[in-house]
């Protein structure tokens, strides 16, 4: 794009005018240059060279050899690919079903807390410091047939569950786990944002004789809206990215009830090391949530605008 | 200004130290030895070419970095400390480099692209023909050719890492998969404990005669996660006199949907659905199956017995004579026990200089046949029973059991009560098989989604999913193997 120029200006003065511009920026470029170069190490070189694997067969040892669209095709045919894909769906439904409305619920039901919200909030918050290893172990034992949960269960004459074996229910399961655990940190984002709509609105809502529930579906909610959108579409890229507790808990089993498209990738690379096919499924996903990124960047600046 | 120029600077040194970390590992590919940023760099003796032809090994400066034990195995570490400083007392000119990187399949490959295998590493006896095609174990023939003690280490296990008559590792120990029996459940329920010399239907009769599910208990406890589960599975596979696959006419076959196949399938499937004698969470790895039994949750396992006693008696708190070691029960009375043969192998980095190669190769058979070895192993004992402990030999030893060297051993092992001591009956039924040579993880992988479908689905088709696994073997793995 050409830009603008003053008119009649001879040319050696433009170029010794932009000489001067970078002059005087170039310690604020140096400043943002460690920033870029980690991106670009970190970040961009290990995406195009994901990209370009994933035309090649990996050999590190013995030298990679151009297969051009072989990996994908591997990919097109291999069934666990589509389980893959189906389970992230049916993970990334039941992620929403029962967790996203978790920290919306428990931020506004702190908000209206009098007394005690501070405890409350650090409370809510702690199972997100627990770590991973102590996390399976605890939920381990919630599961098991002789634990907590079916203790309680067989105490009401119930029969046990198979949590984790259950094909029914092994994803749910580990979806409520995860959901104990990761639903304080979006709930803190959410109290700030309840937190901060003008209390006189509330204050008019009563006064107008709106009751709890007219005030959080009137005020709150409406409030809020732009964010609840904002991290939907967050932890829907989140989700489809979904492996850990289903890689430390279940190995993607009982009998691929729990293989996720992501556990698949590290299946491919780690297990079979098949450098080259898991390269392309990480291409195949990295354009699928390219597309989801791209939509949250447009509503955050269509929310943006309209604010 | 000067400010300025401070803050050009700082922003100089900072992305200096970023090109300088990230310049460091090779780019993969062929590793050349000026590639060997941790190996070579420190080898003042240079390459082999500038060598003199009969230069002293001791003269030469070099460093080797060792397979060492894990931080919560402390006795081990101790051993191993040892075991350096007597090293560096013949060889002062050996920098030894500790690393606790332990063998695992899912790493192996990134630690060879970077570079960052040490130079000595442990593995097991399903990997030798994986590592080797790959080329990611150094072909140590020469080496071996020329160690003096090699004609007296045990040739059984040793085979496992020798391929087309080159020698790629050295045998550590080894162990034919056993079942270890709960004694104290049995007794606790009243069961009486079978012969040694058992079959399945006396497997299965214990098992359903122990389990108490409503308390938590099975019988036994088959492993249902990751590739141990296909591993177990296998044992009765060969016990019903069915194999893997088959090596004929240079292809592979994937032969383990036979009826002898079906008849291991169906002993599962009568564990789970008739004799409901395995845990109900039964996705349980190796660990968790293992931790299982040290906590007397079940009151049968299946795997080498070392690893399972060790955690019973030291970590458990079961006492020896609760724990019975058998061998893997026959399909029928009078068929062969047979059980997975498996082991500890050490390996050597193929990007090591030839130099750190032969000095790895002296490390790792350092205490091998000597009476150095013979005192460190019964400091350990004698360590371990000051506190309390008991030592778990390996079933199966570097050595011949009968060779001089091995009598030296298995006195040392009687002097001392907290010694674990195998039933002379249960060993002399043990029949170690080998596993197959090709693919075999991938293999146990794919069974394992089979045992899981068995374990989940009462009714489940059997013939049906071993033959549609079968193909999935055949077709993903084994086509594209080509036998020379």
């Amino acid at each position: 794009m050409n830009q603008p120029v003053a008119v009649g200006e001879p040319l050696d003065t433009q170029v010794q005018r932009k000489a001067g511009r970078w002059k005087k920026h170039i310690s604020g470029y140096l400043f943002l240059l460690p920033a870029a170069i980690i991106f670009i190490l970190f970040l961009w070189v290990p995406i195009t060279k994901g990209i370009i694997y994933s035309f090649y067969s990996i050999d590190f040892v013995k030298g990679n050899e151009f297969v051009g669209l072989e990996n994908y095709k591997t990919i097109f045919n291999d069934p666990d690919v589509w389980i893959g894909v189906k389970n992230t769906l049916y993970y990334m439904f039941l992620c929403l079903v029962i967790g996203f409305w978790v920290p919306i619920l428990f931020a506004i039901a702190i908000s209206e807390l009098r007394r005690f919200q501070g405890f409350v909030r650090v409370a809510a918050y702690l199972p997100n410091v627990i770590p991973a290893v102590v996390l399976y172990g605890l939920w381990r034992w919630f599961y098991d047939p002789v634990g907590p949960i079916n203790g309680l269960l067989t105490q009401t004459g119930s029969d046990q569950i198979a949590f984790l074996t259950n094909r029914s229910w092994s994803m749910i399961s580990l979806v409520i786990m995860e959901t104990w655990q990761q639903f304080g940190s979006g709930m803190l984002i959410y109290l700030a944002a309840v937190l901060s709509i003008p209390r006189d609105w509330y204050e008019a809502a009563e006064i107008d004789g709106a009751g709890i529930f007219r005030r959080i579906w009137h005020i709150t909610l409406p409030s809020i809206r732009g964010l609840v959108l904002l991290l939907f579409l967050l932890q829907l890229i989140a989700t489809t990215q979904g492996f850990q507790s289903q890689l430390a808990l279940l190995d993607g089993g009982p009998n691929k009830a729990t293989l996720t498209y992501s556990l698949l990738i590290v299946k491919y690379a780690f297990t079979r090391l098949d450098y080259g096919v898991a390269s392309a499924l990480g291409v195949l996903m990295f354009l699928v949530l390219g597309g989801l990124a791209l939509l949250q960047f447009k509503l955050n600046n269509k929310e943006a605008g309209k604010s | 200004m000067l400010k300025k120029n401070v803050a050009v600077m700082i922003c100089m040194v900072m992305l200096c130290s970023i090109l300088a970390a990230c310049s460091g590992g090779n780019s993969g590919g062929n590793a050349k030895e000026t590639d060997k940023p941790t190996n070579a760099a420190t080898n003042n003796a240079g390459s082999k070419e500038t060598d003199p032809p009969k230069e002293d090994i001791k003269d030469k400066k070099i460093t080797i970095s060792i397979y060492y034990p894990l931080p919560d195995q402390v006795e081990n570490r101790k051993l191993e400390d040892d075991k350096i400083k007597r090293f560096n007392e013949v060889y002062p000119n050996v920098e030894i480099v500790k690393s606790d990187w332990h063998y695992n399949p899912s790493e192996i490959g990134i630690k060879m692209a970077a570079n960052e295998a040490p130079t000595f590493f442990n593995t097991w006896a399903t990997e030798a023909k994986f590592l080797q095609e790959r080329g990611w174990v150094a072909d140590i023939t020469e080496l071996w050719d020329a160690y003096p003690y090699k004609d007296q280490i045990n040739p059984v296990l040793q085979s496992q890492f020798i391929i087309d008559g080159k020698v790629f590792g050295v045998s550590q120990k080894a162990y034919v998969t056993t079942t270890v029996v709960n004694k104290k459940l049995l007794d606790e329920k009243g069961v009486p404990v079978p012969s040694y010399d058992w079959t399945w239907d006396d497997m299965y009769n214990t098992a359903k005669a122990v389990a108490d599910p409503k308390k938590g208990i099975a019988g036994i406890a088959p492993m249902g996660k990751g590739t141990e589960a296909g591993w177990n599975w296998t044992n009765f596979l060969f016990e019903a006199g069915g194999e893997v696959q088959n090596v004929a006419d240079g292809k592979v076959t994937a032969t383990f949907n036979s009826p002898a196949g079906l008849k291991a399938l169906e002993f599962y499937n009568k564990l789970r659905w008739e004799a409901n004698a395995i845990p109900q969470d039964w996705a349980l790895g190796w660990g968790d199956a293992v931790g299982a039994f040290g906590q007397s949750r079940t009151a049968m396992v299946i795997a080498g017995a070392e690893g399972v006693l060790e955690q019973a008696l030291n970590q458990g708190g079961l006492k020896p004579e609760d724990v019975l070691t058998f061998p893997m029960p026959a399909a029928e009375k009078g068929g062969k026990h047979t059980g997975v043969l498996g082991g500890d192998y050490l390996v050597i980095n193929p990007n090591a200089t030839k130099d750190e190669q032969d000095m790895a190769f002296r490390y790792i058979t350092f205490d091998y046949f000597t009476d150095k070895g013979l005192e460190s192993l019964e400091t350990d004992i004698q360590k371990r029973q000051a506190e309390g402990k008991f030592f778990i030999p390996p079933q199966m030893n570097y050595y011949s059991p009968s060779s001089e060297y091995g009598q030296k051993a298995q006195a040392i092992f009687d002097k001392y009560d907290n010694v674990y001591k195998y039933n002379a009956e249960s060993d002399a039924l043990l029949d170690g098989k080998p596993e197959a040579q090709y693919n075999t993880q991938d293999y146990y992988g794919e069974l394992t989604n089979v045992l899981q479908e068995v374990f989940s689905t009462k009714g489940a088709d059997l013939q049906g999913l071993l033959d549609k696994s079968a193909k999935v073997v055949q077709e993903k793995f084994f086509d594209s193997i080509k036998v020379e």
